[in-house]
């Protein structure tokens, strides 16, 4: 018998209680980004010094985490999963009304706790490498939660939410590198750089730079593993949508690289505007680009919308390198107002992304019924 | 299921109709990737055994309806339409067409 997502199973709950927890998750990226500009020094209606420093808790949790979560309820099937990215969304909300940081963190934890339940639940169905990885990514996120909780501090849970991100990517991008030539090494790597940067993760808190430089290596050589062994090397030459993602995740990589390379940097010689541009090309410059990617694909998997290609997806994406290029430099020179112009320019490639994705989900409602 | 197998034509019809149904991320269909694991088909009813490369993709739910909109299209005759998803036997590469594995740049064997 199928326990799979497939035409007679909607215990994820099909499309109508997946939209108003995908409008949180992006609700909580509009106010981390508007917060996010306050922070750069750009002033910004609605977001609130709370909100500033509730920044990474929007981005990350608010918004990675109720994306994540929420897909990966949809590729389980099962109702009780659809909790993970619902306590992630009231967190996000709770954030809004600046609820305590008590009820946020708990909601939080237990998100990221439905989220390991899942993966686990899934690397049951299908109990394979790239299926443990996605367990371990998970786990970082609630990792990161205690490390916050018990610190007082969100910079404790930096590190490990970092890893949440990049884990659960680098575990996709795994079980698709199976498409390629089989590289029964590069697995073998590709564990050893998975326990480094897992090991190195829960240090940036209390261990200081020798955690931090271990975890921008780990990520420096998991960059270069999935420029050589990512199915984008294929992809990448092909037209339409196919070569679009594969574009997207190729200059997320050369981020991931980039930020590692910062993440280094920032570790041996602290400074406030290198480790803003170190944290912005991981998370934007590799993290977002994996998002702006695959929303052709995932919002009409997880919403049941058509997004036909469009060549105008390249223009967020476009928008978002040339903005964060600006943002890095600004780091690098110590100019804060290049980081400033560079995080508006981060700003308007994600409300470009935004549009990009309503017009294609109009064009799709539109072109409903011509295929 | 793989390139040699012989199927009855009506299968075959179905395995056509498959043909259309594309994974974005790989830019090739269903039937070359190997995710087509069994074709019953009669005028009757059309009943296909499919599987996805990831348990964890949530694609999974939106391919099996393209798959049945595609056999749809196809047959329009035949009331009984399933594709159902499983997971066993797991997917491995090597169920992938000689054509897939060519694009992958995976050696001749």
């Amino acid at each position: 018998m199928s326990e799979a997502p497939g035409g007679r199973d909607r215990g994820a709950g099909g499309p109508g209680p997946r939209l108003p927890l995908l409008a949180c998750a992006i609700g909580s990226l509009v106010l981390g980004v508007l917060a996010g500009l306050l922070r750069a020094g750009v002033a910004v209606p609605v977001a609130t010094g709370e909100h500033v420093a509730a920044h990474a808790l929007l981005m990350i949790g608010g918004f990675f985490g109720t994306v994540v979560s929420l897909e990966r309820a949809v590729a389980l099937g099962r109702g009780w999963a659809t909790a993970a990215p619902l306590a992630s969304a009231l967190g996000a909300v709770a954030l809004w009304v600046g609820a305590p940081a008590g009820w946020v963190a708990g909601l939080q934890l237990a998100a990221g706790a439905v989220l390991v339940a899942a993966s686990v639940r899934l690397h049951r169905r299908q109990p394979q490498l790239h299926a443990q990885v996605l367990v371990v990514g998970a786990a970082c996120w609630p990792a990161g939660t205690l490390a916050w909780i018990a610190s007082g501090s969100v910079e404790a849970g930096i590190g490990l939410w970092i890893s949440f991100l990049v884990v659960t990517i680098a575990g996709e991008r795994l079980e698709l590198s199976r498409f390629m030539p089989p590289a029964p090494a590069a697995r073998r790597v590709f564990v050893g750089l998975l326990a480094l940067v897992v090991i190195a993760s829960p240090g940036w808190g209390f261990a200081g730079a020798p955690a931090r430089v271990a975890l921008g290596a780990g990520y420096l050589l998991l960059a270069g593993w999935l420029l050589r062994q990512d199915v984008a090397r294929r992809t990448a030459r092909e037209a339409g949508l196919t070569g679009f993602i594969g574009r997207a995740l190729i200059s997320g990589y050369a981020w991931l690289a980039i930020g590692a390379l910062l993440t280094i940097a920032a570790a041996l010689v602290p400074d406030p505007l290198r480790w803003d541009a170190a944290l912005h090309a991981l998370l934007l410059g590799f993290v977002m680009a994996m998002v702006f990617g695959h929303a052709p694909i995932i919002f009409p998997a997880v919403i049941r919308v058509r997004m036909p290609f469009h060549p105008g997806f390249y223009v967020p994406l476009a928008l978002l390198h040339a903005s964060l290029v600006l943002r890095v430099a600004g780091g690098l020179a110590g100019a804060p107002q290049w980081r400033a112009w560079g995080a508006v320019g981060n700003a308007i490639a994600l409300a470009t992304f935004l549009a990009s994705v309503a017009a294609s989900v109009w064009r799709g409602r539109r072109g409903r019924g011509r295929l | 299921m793989n390139d040699e197998q012989l199927l009855d034509p009506l299968a075959q019809r179905v395995r056509d109709a498959l043909s259309e149904v594309i994974d974005p991320e790989a830019g090739l269909d269903v039937v070359q990737l190997g995710l087509v694991y069994s074709i019953d088909a009669s005028p009757a009813s059309v009943r296909v055994r499919m599987t996805m490369t990831s348990a964890a993709c949530p694609l999974g739910e939106e391919i099996v309806e393209e798959a049945l909109s595609a056999i749809r299209r196809a047959l329009p005759q035949v009331p009984d339409v399933d594709v159902e998803l499983v997971w066993d036997p797991p997917w491995d590469p090597s169920m992938m067409s000689e054509e897939a594995k060519g694009f992958f740049g995976w050696s001749r064997p």
